[in-house]
């Protein structure tokens, strides 16, 4: 814990530091060959993505995910220290647990596993329409189907009509079209929201 | 006590068969109904029209029959039969298109559910009750005006309960009432959101020359007196480096935000990067600061 404090203050004032307030100097260079070194993979049209996989999480062993995809492709997905997890929100790897769904991106290796770059656990785009409201509740009908978004304190953020999110929910009426990004708390109707976009 | 209660049952199940009659034969969502509901998976997409037209034609005129004058038992075991083939059509939407709309009442996509059942099991109810009846409506309303209105009323509210249709001119007032009363999202607080420091990113100068660096979505963040620092990994001359971005985080200003790319494992800064601060002139207004260097000299020359 007090290693990962110590990191964070040495990246923060590697950022804010007072040697970068001294001007607007650019340290290194930005030319196009430095963004696109890693070069593109031809893809052919129509064919599957070799960098993207989705699925549910079978199993998980030191920096490996186990994952049985929609189409029962089984995939193993290498976490590294540069991975980006969210669940929720940007989490850690000791989130994430057997049961869960996921989409990744990242690079296959040619030993067939894929190196992800981001992982997003649980993630779901729902339209529906408040059917109710209850403490943190959102009771949402999809397609006539009932599912139940839970608000989190501190977590949960709203966009209406487009401006920037806010933690203020007040603004969310019974009846209105409501899209919402969240995480999915697997085998049930129910998900943690993340973002609700509405119109207010 | 049924004496009275017998007579009064076509009357509701006459206003109710219309209702359902006016969305079939004059609404002009009509066709729209028509393909949403079951129908059109019972007889095919270009017979669900005419059939539901067929279905309301029906509805009109057995509606009629029962407010008519003459209170004929047959047109009471007629509703009854009318409601067990409503059910029957029910349960075949319910198993072989559970996604279609009930096509019911009104337009509004209502998938079938355990109230639509219960309102069909009321009106067969209703059409049983109304067998033994031998007098006319119009003989007991004007002989026990208040009860009969009250058991109307009664049996319309069952009715209108039952009917999701209806839901968003009753229930939804009811529950927007309730949360104006309790305020239960109330307490949200106001601490910035995350998504709205990204999104602050995201619209900044830095951003738009580093995003394309970026392999990874955020990977953390944390907060740092007036900075939300966001982490990132990115790729820079083919190595993994460390994206850090400081964003303000109370103020909403996309050219203060600042990166670097920074190698953690050795702790080497690889690139510093912010905007140059706003300012209302465009920089060829400002006078050259400094004496040209040797090299923009020397291209000077050349072109000269």
């Amino acid at each position: 814990m007090t290693e990962n404090l110590d990191r964070r203050r040495l990246l923060t004032s590697a950022v804010v530091g007072s040697a970068a307030l001294a001007g607007a100097t650019a340290l290194g260079s930005l030319a196009p060959e430095a963004a696109f070194a890693a070069g593109e993979q031809a893809i052919e049209p129509g064919a599957p993505d070799p960098n993207f996989a989705e699925g549910r999480i079978t199993g998980i062993s030191a920096g490996m995910l186990f994952v049985t995809g929609s189409d029962t492709a089984l995939w193993r997905i290498r976490i590294t220290g540069g991975t980006s997890i969210w669940k929720l929100r940007p989490t850690t790897f000791e989130q994430v647990a057997v049961g869960d769904g996921l989409y990744a991106r990242g690079l296959r290796l040619p030993d067939g596993t894929l190196a992800a770059d981001s992982v997003w656990v649980n993630i779901v785009n729902v339209h529906a329409h408040i059917a109710a409201i209850g403490r943190n509740l959102l009771h949402l009908d999809h397609k006539g189907k009932r599912i139940v978004g839970h608000l989190v304190p501190g977590t949960s953020a709203a966009r209406y009509n487009n401006t920037p999110a806010v933690s203020d929910m007040s603004m969310l009426r019974v009846g209105k079209h409501v899209q919402v990004i969240g995480a999915w708390v697997p085998d049930t109707n129910e998900v943690q929201i993340a973002t609700v976009y509405a119109n207010a | 006590m049924l004496s009275w209660i017998a007579p009064l049952q076509p009357l509701l199940l006459g206003l109710v068969l219309l209702w359902s009659a006016r969305l079939k034969l004059l609404s002009r969502d009509a066709a729209a109904a028509a393909g949403r509901s079951a129908l059109a998976r019972l007889v095919g997409d270009a017979r669900a029209l005419p059939a539901f037209r067929l279905v309301g034609a029906v509805e009109a005129a057995l509606g009629l029959l029962l407010l008519a004058p003459p209170a004929l038992p047959a047109e009471a075991l007629a509703a009854a039969t009318l409601s067990v083939g409503f059910a029957g059509y029910l349960a075949y939407a319910r198993v072989a298109a559970p996604d279609s709309s009930c096509g019911c009442l009104s337009a509004t996509r209502t998938p079938v559910r355990w109230r639509s059942f219960a309102r069909t099991g009321g009106l067969l109810a209703a059409s049983l009750l109304a067998l033994p009846a031998t007098v006319g409506w119009t003989d007991v309303l004007a002989t026990r005006p208040l009860s009969a209105v009250a058991l109307l009323l009664g049996e319309a509210a069952v009715l209108v309960a039952l009917s999701p249709e209806l839901d968003r001119h009753w229930l939804e007032p009811l529950r927007q009432l309730q949360v104006r009363v309790t305020r239960p999202l109330a307490g949200g607080g106001f601490a910035v959101p995350l998504d709205s420091t990204v999104e602050q990113l995201h619209r900044s100068p830095v951003w738009r020359q580093t995003a394309a660096l970026l392999t990874s979505d955020l990977r953390e963040h944390w907060d740092d007196g007036e900075w939300r620092i966001l982490v990132f990994t990115a790729r820079h001359r083919g190595d993994e480096v460390s994206a850090v971005y400081a964003v303000p985080r109370l103020r909403y200003q996309p050219a203060a935000v600042r990166m670097v790319l920074l190698d953690e494992p050795t702790g080497q800064v690889v690139l510093t990067l912010h905007a140059p601060p706003d300012s209302p002139d465009p920089d060829w207004l400002h006078p050259s600061p400094a004496p040209a260097t040797a090299s923009a000299v020397g291209s000077a020359v050349a072109l000269g």
